[in-house]
């Protein structure tokens, strides 16, 4: 009798071993850790990450780093709050959404570089608050923006020489619309849709105003009207066809097949412009700013490809040196990745020909890209304000889709956006 | 022989009670594996949604970022008005494609079971869609129903109507619809097969005597000796369209607008988007019990009713 074990028992036994195998993957204790340097980010570690990590391992080659690709889509971003949160190794890791940084630096899971920034004159530009390059929670800095995202407009050269139009070196967005209508054709339409109008004019944090939303704002439901009303017109890709082909993860395939001409993008997608074996194309692609709005004059882009420090790190000091090797030396290599760094420590010609590839002038018009990317200085912004982002940001493409696609006016669809960013942000800043 | 056999049944009765000896803890360990599967990835994640239904909780802040809300989000489920779209989109999801596919596989069913040429071949043909990958099936789809190129529309265009499908909220749901139907009716047919080849064959020699006709004889002997396995499917369907997430999420991700947010579909959004782990586990409660209640329901109607009651 004594050898037997009761059938309760056994399986109280199995439901043990069963927690005791999932719950150290949930619990916030550390998990084995090793004395390499744990790295994990979203760009794919051949377009720019692995040289960095090379070269940072031949300047200190007393430091090991294991760079980890997650993708960044929310299933890669829940992997990594999971692995975070489980004790999992990891010393560095990268953020490339502002709800994703809100909620990291504010659950403790970014480690506080305030003094670390402020002792290193190199890294002052961190400090600077009217245009952050920084995340700040609190006052305290727990995010690095490794790169800026000014956006721009393409004209295909071809065709713009075709339809006899100028190279616009600045323009508004009614100027933007004449151009697109300009510019298409029985088989081309003008652009694949229209920049952030809203976000020209208003700038950072533009869906917030005090503690409710700021969809009152006439600039977003100009924005749905005039989105729609270039749709009818044929001077905007149709939405139904960017829907119903899920075409916003494919844009390049059709500007390169000159479904549609004007392309308001940011530098990450120019590395399928240079590569002609795997994207073919016979036009050079130049540059224009992106127009400006009664005014307004805000770029659209931002600092972004933030780096954290995971708190729980026992290689802080090796965490550190690495991010400042990111920021700092181990910025050219990311430029392949169209990653232009926030520190602007390269040269332009380094940018030229890390950013648009070996043979720049074979695919480009170089003198419009120094001109509007180099040459400029455009106001990028970083939003501060995220209560109730991710919900803001459903409700936000949910009622243009409906507006684009014809379905819903312009007016309701922006007075839904309204309604239910003004709960999201009600009920966010309530349980917080 | 009656003295040994009384004299051994109290034996066999010590053996079973209370505890397992050694060797039959032994076939324990060789399901353990397996058990403990269970333990880990149904019976703590199960606790745990029960649990969580009653905290706010965003996942990143840890164990300790956990606060009990009691009866909270029951409340805010109540007052959602994104939940009861997605409960009534749910509804006509579920309403629609079950009975559809159920009467489709059945007239699949009792058409296959006929003596045809190639028989076996067009069974494997109709069970072809059960089998294959999510992925596959939803971006053949997506080509075949695209507005403007696709196959479907190119043939519907004959007769002047195109309709949107995944670019519409008014399409979007139906297409989705006959996504599911589609893939559904080869398994619901192979199932009525195999129901139909244990039908009583005396019962349709004496109907046939008797100078039944076909519909006298689907409807007093077909159709109750399929009833058992008709409930099943219901069941089984019903269950399975409730949680259905695979073809939405990877085509429409719950839109346009919000026209095949599902309740499975609100229930990820509002968990893994919007990291409210406390409410998408309300949600999960509150829909576990419309589908159980459904279900009892289904189960409870053909009580009395199959051929052998």
């Amino acid at each position: 009798m004594r050898n037997e074990v009761s059938r309760r028992g056994f399986l109280a036994g199995m439901a043990a071993v069963g927690a005791a195998a999932v719950v150290p993957g949930c619990s916030s204790g550390g998990g084995a850790t090793s004395n390499v340097l744990q790295v994990w980010g979203g760009v794919p570690a051949a377009s720019g990450p692995q040289k960095v990590v090379d070269a940072f391992q031949r300047k200190f080659p007393q430091y090991q780093v294991n760079y980890t690709r997650f993708v960044n889509d929310d299933r890669g971003n829940l992997k990594l709050d999971t692995a975070l949160q489980g004790g999992v190794d990891i010393d560095v890791y990268f953020t490339y959404t502002q709800a994703n940084l809100a909620l990291r630096a504010g659950s403790g899971l970014a480690a506080d570089l305030t003094d670390r920034v402020a002792a290193d004159p190199d890294l002052k530009v961190f400090l600077d608050t009217d245009q952050p390059r920084a995340f700040l929670d609190a006052g305290r800095i727990k995010a690095l923006a490794t790169a800026r995202e000014p956006y721009f407009v393409l004209f295909n050269e071809k065709l713009r020489e075709r339809a006899g139009v100028e190279l616009p070196h600045e323009w508004t967005i009614e100027q933007f619309r004449a151009t697109a209508r300009k510019l298409t054709t029985a088989r081309t339409y003008g652009c694949y849709t229209i920049p952030d109008v809203a976000r020209i004019k208003l700038g950072p944090n533009y869906w917030y105003d005090g503690d409710r939303s700021n969809f009152g704002d006439p600039h977003f439901e100009q924005a749905f009207r005039l989105g729609r009303e270039m749709i009818a017109d044929r001077s905007a890709f149709p939405w139904r066809e960017v829907l119903a082909r899920h075409l916003d993860a494919y844009q390049q395939n059709s500007f390169l097949t000159e479904e549609f001409h004007l392309w308001s993008t940011a530098p990450f997608n120019l590395r399928y412009l240079y590569d002609a074996k795997k994207y073919p194309h016979d036009f050079k692609v130049s540059f224009a700013p992106p127009p400006t709005v009664d005014g307004g004059d805000w770029n659209g882009g931002s600092y972004n490809n933030f780096v954290m420090v995971n708190p729980k790190s026992p290689k802080a000091d090796a965490a550190w040196e690495f991010v400042k090797f990111w920021l700092t030396e181990g910025s050219g290599p990311m430029l392949a990745g169209g990653k232009l760094p926030t520190l602007g420590n390269v040269t332009d010609d380094q940018v030229v020909t890390g950013v648009l590839g070996k043979e720049p002038d074979k695919y480009f018009d170089v003198d419009s890209f120094r001109r509007v990317v180099l040459g400029a200085d455009p106001k990028l912004s970083t939003d501060t304000r995220l209560a109730g982002f991710p919900e803001i940001n459903l409700a936000y493409r949910q009622q243009r889709d409906l507006c684009w696609l014809g379905e819903k006016d312009p007016g309701p669809a922006i007075r839904d956006v309204r309604r239910l960013a003004d709960a999201a942000i009600a009920r966010t800043e309530r349980s917080s | 022989m009656t003295t040994a056999t009384v004299a051994a049944a109290p034996a066999v009765r010590t053996e079973k009670a209370p505890g397992i000896s050694p060797r039959g803890w032994i076939g324990f360990l060789f399901v353990a594996p397996n058990l403990l599967g269970v333990v880990a990835f149904t019976l703590i994640p199960l606790i745990s949604v029960v649990l969580l239904a009653f905290t706010d909780w965003n996942l990143v802040s840890g164990f300790g970022g956990i606060s009990f809300a009691g009866l909270d989000n029951f409340v805010a489920i109540a007052k959602d008005p994104g939940f009861w779209n997605a409960a009534g989109l749910t509804m006509v999801y579920v309403g629609v494609s079950v009975p559809l596919t159920v009467v489709l596989g059945l007239a699949l069913g009792i058409a296959l079971n006929r003596p045809l040429p190639g028989r076996a071949i067009l069974r494997a043909i109709f069970f072809l869609p059960y089998i294959v990958n999510t992925v596959a099936i939803g971006m053949t789809w997506l080509m075949l129903m695209n507005p403007r190129a696709g196959l479907v529309n190119q043939v519907l265009g004959v007769f002047g109507i195109e309709p949107g499908w995944f670019a519409s909220s008014h399409w979007a749901l139906p297409a989705l619809i006959v996504m599911a139907v589609w893939g559904g009716v080869g398994y619901c047919s192979l199932i009525y097969l195999s129901a139909l080849q244990d039908a009583p064959k005396q019962l349709y020699e004496a109907a046939d005597i008797d100078g039944a006709g076909l519909w006298a004889k689907f409807r007093t002997i077909t159709w109750p000796s399929l009833l058992p396995t008709t409930i099943f499917l219901l069941v089984t369907l019903i269950i399975g369209a409730s949680q259905g997430f695979g073809l939405i999420a990877l085509i429409t991700a719950g839109g346009p607008g919000d026209s095949t947010t599902t309740i499975s579909y609100y229930m990820y959004q509002t968990g893994f988007q919007f990291y409210r782990f406390g409410y998408a586990s309300a949600i999960g409660l509150v829909t576990f019990a419309g589908v159980l209640v459904l279900t009892l329901l289904t189960w409870r109607a053909q009580r009395g009713r199959a051929l052998n009651d």
